[in-house]
């Protein structure tokens, strides 16, 4: 199976490479840090572990890496910068055969 | 089944208690992972792949508890990430027992005898450490990618046992499993003296990086059905024999998601322990917000199409045993006579 492609990088243009609610789907899937930039200019980055927008006013929340939560609308997002390590990404059950089979052993994970 | 008789009827009573009050959705199992963070990297997991930030974080005490007392539910499972590498396990579960929950610690038992000998738990019919183990030695490691676990873990479980605890096991099975090899494991661990096991599929986790070889239902089935026929009396199950029958294809369930409902550092997860679609900020919100008409074989969502894990299934079955006469009678039929 051919690994996922990561999104480690993606600077979308919200409105025309993606809608805001995919990019915020994207950034909530994403096992990494964002960089959240405000209609204020703003920048926050952080994890994204939670948003919704199934209702009246959609939000977005996220851990900084200092530990603090923030939460904040989707109506105050200009862009979402996928600037973290993808931590999902190069794990592969098939990478970690081909270091094995290259160390003539199983290595630690 | 070898769940002892008074957490039988702790549970028994409590889903009567539920049925009574008209309630139609209630929790079984609390899943309670107080930190992502693991000293592992299991194939088959998708649970531990954060940024280093949120990886060195983890629940308070408090919080733990305030989930635990929110939630109500009788019977409290520990996973994480690796839970005997939180800090304050020792004080969580001491919290936990002193509530009368029923605790399932659920560990790769890497740390367990460490742990041990640090005195940090007390035996009590509350306490069971559940002990990762997905096969025999061979099996075992190359699930967990690294060499020298299983043998680590028997270690563990031996002392463990010998200290008094209640100790059970946890199987995840995955495509390829060898039905002969798996009954060869239900001897040996039988032969350690657990208590009893516990199995189930695993789940294809999107994030989870081996996702060839999860089973699909059909073959699911087979595999258990295999594995499962003529189980011989010394297996002990520490799980419903109806949810086991489920496994090997003779009922038709449907999932229970808010069955065993999951709270980590992010809040109450949507749907359930397995998929991450949201949080809510408490139970009651997870519980009258969740749109539960996504979820579940019936749905179509294909996320949940072949899964037939224990945290959705198991409650299905436990409400087939106290939903009807016939499932009283064929839960204990099955566990009266040890026939599947």
């Amino acid at each position: 199976m051919p690994e996922e492609i990561s999104l480690e990088g993606w600077a979308p243009a919200i409105g025309v490479e993606a809608t805001l609610d995919e990019v915020v789907d994207r950034a909530f899937d994403y096992r990494g840090d964002v960089t959240v930039v405000m209609t204020s200019g703003r920048e926050l980055a952080g994890y994204v572990y939670n948003r919704d927008r199934h209702v009246a006013q959609p939000y977005v929340q996220m851990f900084d890496a200092a530990g603090a939560s923030h939460t904040f609308p989707y109506s105050e997002i200009r862009a979402i910068r996928f600037t973290g390590k993808d931590t999902a990404a190069g794990q592969s059950y098939e990478a970690w055969l081909r270091r094995k089979a290259e160390a003539g052993s199983r290595p630690e994970a | 089944m070898s769940v002892p008789l008074s957490q039988m009827w702790t549970v028994a009573s409590y889903v009567l208690g539920q049925r009574l009050r008209g309630r139609r959705r209630y929790p079984l199992v609390l899943m309670l992972e107080p930190l992502f963070r693991c000293n592992l990297a299991c194939a088959g997991c998708g649970k531990i792949q954060y940024p280093g930030h949120l990886l060195r974080r983890h629940l308070t005490v408090e919080q733990a508890l305030a989930a635990v007392e929110e939630c109500g539910a009788p019977m409290v499972s520990i996973p994480g990430g690796e839970p005997l590498m939180y800090p304050d396990i020792g004080r969580l579960v001491q919290e936990l027992v002193a509530r009368k929950k029923y605790v399932y610690l659920c560990t790769n038992a890497i740390l367990l005898k460490e742990k041990l000998d640090a005195g940090l738990f007390t035996p009590s019919t509350y306490l069971s450490f559940s002990i990762h183990m997905d096969g025999l030695r061979e099996e075992h490691d190359e699930a967990v990618c690294r060499d020298g676990v299983f043998d680590v873990a028997v270690e563990a479980i031996r002392e463990a046992l010998r200290r008094g605890f209640r100790v059970t096991t946890n199987t995840t099975l995955f495509d390829g499993a060898n039905p002969l090899r798996m009954r060869e494991f239900f001897d040996a661990m039988m032969d350690l003296g657990v208590e009893g096991m516990m199995v189930s599929p695993g789940y294809s986790y999107s994030k989870a990086p081996d996702q060839e070889h999860f089973l699909r239902r059909q073959r699911a089935h087979e595999l258990f059905r295999t594995m499962l026929a003529n189980p011989k009396k010394r297996w002990r199950f520490n799980q419903s024999p109806i949810f086991l029958q489920f496994l090997m294809g003779k009922h038709d369930f449907e999932c229970t998601p808010w069955g065993n409902p999951t709270y980590n550092l992010f809040g109450w997860q949507r749907p359930c322990y397995l998929l991450q679609e949201g949080y809510a900020a408490s139970f009651k919100e997870l519980l009258e917000t969740t749109r539960w008409d996504d979820y579940g074989k019936r749905s179509g969502n294909p996320k949940c199409r072949d899964c037939m894990v224990h945290c959705g299934y198991e409650p299905t079955a436990v409400n087939y045993t106290f939903g009807s006469w016939r499932g009283f009678r064929d839960s204990v039929v099955a566990t009266v006579t040890g026939r599947l």
